[in-house]
């Protein structure tokens, strides 16, 4: 397949995931708090517009973004839950805390996961001997 | 009333960060784009353009690194004829001037310049200014004594000074002894999101690449011109980065030109380094400032840049007082704080280290084919914190210094033990 079909089919289903993930988005949003849904559209946006235009075969790079989604939903719902069970517990003050370090909380998956799929499409990469 | 003065200085704060954010993001998305146009345009620049050369190494006390300089530099494929080597031995007090006397006594194109103690150990910019005395050659390079060139970095170098509108050059540094711990390591990731992408699309946006103090050089009557380095500033090579702009010439940078450093290997020296290198860029600041803002030589996307690039120490600084007006908001039952917060960490990221963000520094680990070393970046945050109260620290004393007009540009150097010596062996440069 020559490369600009594969750019183009590149761009195509990463116009399709955002399409799925703004739909999951908006289906979780009963689920989990409005700053865990930004920080998962950061993850997205910081996903589909670097490592999607990396070497790797999409079924890789598709599979580590819904992979990413579903950790982050995980994350960010433990936490919540973490947070409400807190509160009830420790006060209206621990929320108040949970509001500061969630940020941060919410790098730490970030930023970790999209390094982790760098090395998986590295290897994608050392696989198919395809040049960048 | 001191809710809607927290609310402007949050978002003011937020919005500063997130410009940087932004400039980064374009940044990478820049070197991304252009991966593959470079590997076809790679080396075509190599020319027979061969002006007569100086080679600057300025060295206080560095007998242990000198000497593998010094053979790499006979080593150089650069006409022996067109080459001048000065070794600047600012008073040490270790067998450096002896080396580098060998040296000079088996080569006829190194010579060697010993200061004294009443003269030398005013810092490198001082080391350099006598050197430049003795430089004939039409261009001028620096090399620091613990750097290790490849054999054909002098051409590379060199050959951007075709275009005459080049005032100055700069090559790329790789971190020689990154496997040799943690701060190593995190150092070599800094380095690459500085040189694989930051500086390398910097160049090709046409915007402000910066010459990094060493694996780089100067058109030398330009330098002469500019009356060399500033002996008051402690970061002369983001002085003259700016200098040459405002005289209307430019740097180029050339991502192929490698250089290998010995990066410092502890925490302590690390903030040494790091507390030099942010009183030097504030110093860089208030010099500047207005004459970028007031240049005509500089378009308005070179102005917007220079001012981020010298305004990139205050940063951590403003980090921080992003974190502190937020939490103030947040305790005041603000709304607006809410969605701006989650930029925070993100941005956060943007200063990491050598202020390069998480993904840049990914992408520039991807380009170099490097397997598992992404795996360190979520240990970057730990500099950024580090680097926080030597920012503080280095504002506090740059802006005392001005106040009751002290000097503060004393140069603390970083030594150099050698510790990259056992890895030269296993450069792939030294291969063959």
């Amino acid at each position: 397949m020559r490369r600009e079909q594969v750019k183009a089919l590149n761009c195509l289903f990463s116009f399709l995931s955002i399409v799925a993930i703004v739909a999951c988005v908006v289906v979780s949003f009963r689920v989990i708090n409005f700053q865990s849904i930004v920080s998962l559209v950061i993850f997205n946006v910081l996903f589909v517009s670097l490592p999607f235009q990396l070497n790797g075969s999409l079924n890789r790079k598709l599979c580590l973004l819904a992979l990413g989604n579903m950790t982050g939903l995980c994350w960010n719902y433990i936490f919540n839950l973490f947070a409400i069970v807190a509160a009830d517990a420790f006060g209206k003050i621990f929320l108040d805390i949970y509001t500061v370090f969630f940020p941060l909380l919410s790098s730490i998956w970030i930023v970790s996961f999209w390094a982790l799929s760098l090395t998986f499409l590295h290897r994608s990469r050392t696989d198919q001997g395809v040049n960048l | 009333m001191i809710f809607w003065i927290l609310a402007i200085i949050f978002i003011f704060l937020t919005g500063l960060m997130l410009a940087y954010l932004v400039r980064h993001y374009i940044f990478t998305i820049t070197v991304l784009r252009g991966a593959n146009k470079d590997k076809e345009h790679r080396g075509s620049e190599a020319s027979a353009f061969e002006p007569t050369v100086s080679i600057l190494i300025p060295a206080r006390n560095e007998e242990r690194v000198i000497e593998r300089l010094l053979e790499r530099i006979t080593e150089l494929t650069y006409p022996k004829d067109k080459l001048q080597v000065i070794v600047v031995d600012d008073a040490s007090s270790d067998k450096t001037g002896a080396i580098a006397d060998d040296y000079e006594n088996k080569y006829s194109f190194i010579e060697v310049l010993h200061r004294g103690k009443d003269e030398g150990g005013k810092g490198k910019a001082a080391t350099c200014n006598a050197g430049l005395k003795k430089a004939n050659g039409e261009i001028l390079l620096c090399f620091d004594a613990d750097y290790y060139p490849t054999r054909d970095i002098v051409e590379k170098l060199v050959g951007q000074f075709v275009d005459p509108t080049v005032g100055a050059t700069q090559g790329r540094v790789v971190v020689l002894n990154e496997p040799q711990n943690l701060v190593t390591r995190l150092i070599a990731l800094e380095r690459i999101g500085g040189y694989r992408v930051d500086q390398e699309a910097r160049d090709k946006l046409n915007l402000i690449a910066q010459y990094g103090g060493t694996v780089g050089g100067f058109r030398s009557s330009l330098l002469k011109r500019l009356h060399g380095w500033d002996e008051n500033i402690l970061a002369e090579d983001t002085d003259l980065t700016l200098s040459v702009y405002l005289a209307g010439y430019k740097v180029r940078y050339n991502v192929d030109a490698e250089c290998y450093e010995e990066a410092v290997d502890n925490w302590k020296a690390y903030r040494r380094q790091r507390y030099r290198w942010a009183k030097g860029h504030m110093q860089c600041f208030f010099k500047h400032f207005w004459s970028v803002l007031k240049s005509k030589k500089l378009g308005i996307k070179e102005k917007v840049d220079a001012l981020l690039l010298l305004n990139v120490y205050f940063m951590p600084i403003v980090a921080f007082l992003s974190f502190l007006t937020g939490l103030l908001l947040i305790f005041f039952g603000s709304p607006l704080v809410n969605l701006l917060w989650l930029f925070v960490p993100i941005c956060l990221y943007n200063f990491v280290g050598n202020f390069a963000p998480f993904f840049e520094i990914g992408v520039g680990l991807y380009l170099d084919g490097r397997e598992r070393t992404q795996l360190l970046i979520p240990f970057l945050i730990f500099t950024l914190f580090y680097n926080m109260p030597i920012c503080f620290k280095a504002f506090f004393d740059v802006t005392t210094g001005k106040i009751f007009r002290r000097n503060v540009s004393v140069w603390v150097k970083t030594s150099h033990l050698g510790n990259g010596n056992c890895y030269i062996q296993n450069l792939s440069i030294n291969a063959s």
